[in-house]
């Protein structure tokens, strides 16, 4: 979703000249930017250009290797047979021997290919051309741009017209696009790993896309040999060209008339597409996808309640109902009336039974008996802790005078 | 401000080439952040508003992006001389970003005081001239001192030294006697006297069978030429007193040599008292009528 709607179109000899001002934006570059399609598109649509490969069906399985079985004391892995070399008796076939077969060996008819839903292909080539139009995605991918006169860069159809290397380059320097290219050259790496000596031999970044229209141009041979710089037809826009890496953001340069195809291509949001049949440039789900503005907005904070400061979540105190008269009456108005019920109906069943009197006289007599024996057991009591007393006197004093007589 | 959101979340969620991810925290590298860090209020792409301050050869610049010129990467940056003043400097971005967020204004005026602070302090050892850390390095070090060690042996300084003496000593640099090691004495003098010698061997035979009490073997270092005290001694014998002279020549010389090593230790001046004296003053007497 782009603010600016207006292009200019620079002269291909004089990056300050303008040949053609504000032509309006392709619909293209304001379809939403979904970085989940893209990558999802990317990570199948990069298997593709997959070959088939697979491992020796025979490899590691040419032995007549046989297990011994138990009772040998040696696992039971399958073992070469025969005698008269080392390799005899060692373990053979498994995944985990040494010179064995791998396991799952790879077949050539493995699903190298994956299809993808035409309108998710779209969809993604879509998403990753608006996003060539916005500046700060290009810089996040990694693009040296900051002298670049205008995103999207479009350039007269003049640049169709180069043979000559020299022109190409030049070209690239008036428009602040060689910064990019010598990124490419200075950051040209061996690869690690054996895919060296498998004919990727240097990691290379990507550099500018060219992008022309007309099939006649010769500038794809003036653009070959510049490093990093790729060049392709608008026709035949390839996701892993717009999002290298399923990463959004490609510095790409238009020609003008590749640029005015593009409505042609993807359609509009008024009018489907021409060349794609039946497709429908996709529609966001926020047409304003900028959500503190949305929220901040006159028109929601009015309709906002205010916030609230205090929450209440529950009482000081739980009482329980069954044990607390005022918590039950609280939950049940009733239960004040049930109580009073209860007890009323109890009184009325205790009415008719006799009260039991109490004999006073025993009272008395058993009174007595119990003062008797604790009074008696009071005294032995005293009596014991008295004797216990004296001794220890006796005890004590004769202790002393025997200390006082020395 | 449409895209800002979008762009966050693409950069954030993906891959920004300017996201530098540590264990703690997450940096930005691109030049224009003022803060260095990675979040959505200090990212330079994901805000199409955004100011920063930077430093050229000693001049504080503030740079400012408008939404207006987001799709014009060239021009993007509008570049403002700061005053060298620094309240007037603070002026100027109070100025500048007039109605802009705090936080912008804010962080602005901080880095600008970080670097105005940096550049105080270039200024500084520049002109103080700082001290420049060298580092050590340890096997230079140590094949140095090893090396020396080894050059010094080699030198062979006390032979250097001796050979010098003697040449001086040959062409007559010293006109006096000197206080000299005993050994020394005898290996330039001794060759011419072996006699002598042999008459020193055999009274050094005859007194080793003596006792010496400790105080005949205290060294007075005030005394030169005194002799010194054998109390065993019979004064009466003469030849005892012959074997005491011959002792005491003896023990004389010792004594030099010891001084020799004493002065050498640069000992201080040392009085002995002795409760004998009177004593040592007769014998003395006796041994000049001698």
């Amino acid at each position: 979703m782009t603010s600016v709607p207006l292009v200019s179109v620079f002269s291909a000899d004089d990056s300050t000249k303008v040949t053609a001002k504000h032509i309006p934006l392709p619909a293209v570059f304001q379809t939403p930017i979904r970085p989940d399609i893209v990558s999802f598109v990317h990570t199948n649509i990069a298997k593709n250009r997959r070959q088939a490969h697979a491992v020796n069906p025979q490899a590691g399985m040419q032995h007549s290797a046989e297990s011994w079985g138990t009772g040998r004391a040696v696992a039971r892995i399958p073992r070469v047979s025969g005698s008269g070399t080392h390799r005899s008796g060692q373990a053979a076939f498994g995944n985990q021997c040494r010179k064995g077969r791998m396991s799952l060996p790879i077949k050539v008819w493995r699903r190298w290919h994956r299809r993808v839903n035409i309108k998710q292909k779209r969809h993604a080539a879509a998403s990753a051309v608006a996003a060539t139009g916005i500046v700060p995605l290009v810089l996040a991918r990694g693009h040296r741009i900051s002298q670049v006169p205008q995103i999207p860069l479009v350039v007269e159809d003049k640049i169709e017209s180069y043979e000559k290397t020299t022109d190409a380059l030049n070209f690239l320097k008036r428009f602040g696009a060689f910064e990019d290219v010598q990124k490419v050259v200075s950051t040209k790496v061996v690869r690690a790993g054996i895919s060296k000596q498998r004919g990727k031999k240097y990691r290379v970044r990507k550099g500018p896309l060219v992008v022309y229209f007309n099939e006649n141009a010769k500038l794809l041979k003036a653009f070959r040999n510049v490093p990093g710089v790729e060049v392709v037809n608008v026709t035949r826009l390839n996701l892993l060209q717009l999002a290298p890496g399923g990463q959004l953001g490609r510095f790409v340069i238009w020609t003008q008339s590749a640029f005015a195809h593009l409505d042609k291509l993807f359609g509009t949001y008024r009018y489907a597409s021409v060349l794609k049949d039946g497709y429908q440039l996709l529609r966001p789900l926020l047409t304003n996808p900028d959500l503190a503005r949305i929220i901040n907005s006159n028109q929601v904070q009015e309709k906002v309640q205010p916030a609230k400061t205090t929450t209440v979540l529950h009482e000081v105190q739980k009482k329980n109902p069954l044990r607390n008269t005022k918590a039950m009456d609280r939950l049940n108005p009733y239960a004040r009336k049930q109580r009073a019920a209860a007890i009323a109906a109890i009184k009325a069943n205790t009415k008719g039974t006799k009260k039991i009197k109490k004999n006073k006289a025993l009272k008395k007599a058993s009174r007595a008996a119990f003062n008797k024996v604790s009074a008696a057991l009071n005294d032995a009591t005293n009596a014991a802790v008295q004797e216990e007393q004296d001794i220890k006197v006796k005890y004590f004093s004769v202790q002393k005078g025997a200390a006082q007589a020395e | 401000m449409q895209i800002d959101e979008v762009v966050w979340q693409v950069i954030n969620r993906g891959h920004c080439s300017f996201k530098i991810k540590t264990i703690s925290q997450n940096f930005c590298r691109n030049e224009y952040n003022v803060t260095g860090l990675c979040s959505k209020q200090s990212c330079p792409l994901a805000n199409s508003q955004y100011a920063t301050i930077k430093e050229e050869k000693g001049l504080c610049y503030l740079y400012v992006k408008t939404a207006e010129r987001a799709q014009k990467p060239k021009e993007l940056w509008e570049r403002i001389l700061l005053s060298k003043n620094y309240e007037q400097a603070l002026n100027q971005i109070d100025e500048q970003l007039k109605y802009w967020s705090n936080f912008m204004i804010h962080k602005n005026k901080q880095r600008l005081t970080k670097l105005r602070q940096m550049l105080i302090r270039i200024r500084k050892m520049r002109l103080k001239g700082f001290k420049e850390l060298i580092p050590i390095k340890k096997k230079a070090e140590r094949r140095d001192k090893i090396r020396e060690q080894k050059a010094l042996v080699a030198a062979n300084l006390e032979n250097a030294i001796e050979q010098e003496l003697m040449d001086r000593l040959k062409n007559g640099v010293y006109n006096e006697i000197m206080n000299y090691n005993s050994k020394a004495f005898e290996k330039v003098v001794g060759q011419n006297q072996v006699e002598d010698e042999e008459e020193r061997e055999q009274q050094e035979l005859e007194e080793e069978e003596e006792d010496y009490s400790d105080e005949q073997l205290i060294f007075d270092p005030n005394d030169l030429e005194e002799d010194d005290e054998d109390d065993e001694i019979d004064e009466d014998n003469q030849e005892d007193d012959r074997r005491l002279f011959k002792k005491q020549t003896f023990n004389q010389l010792r004594r030099q040599d010891d001084q020799i090593k004493d002065l050498k230790k640069k000992k201080p001046r040392v009085q002995l008292q002795y409760e004998e004296e009177e004593e040592l003053e007769d014998r003395k007497k006796q041994q000049i009528a001698f």
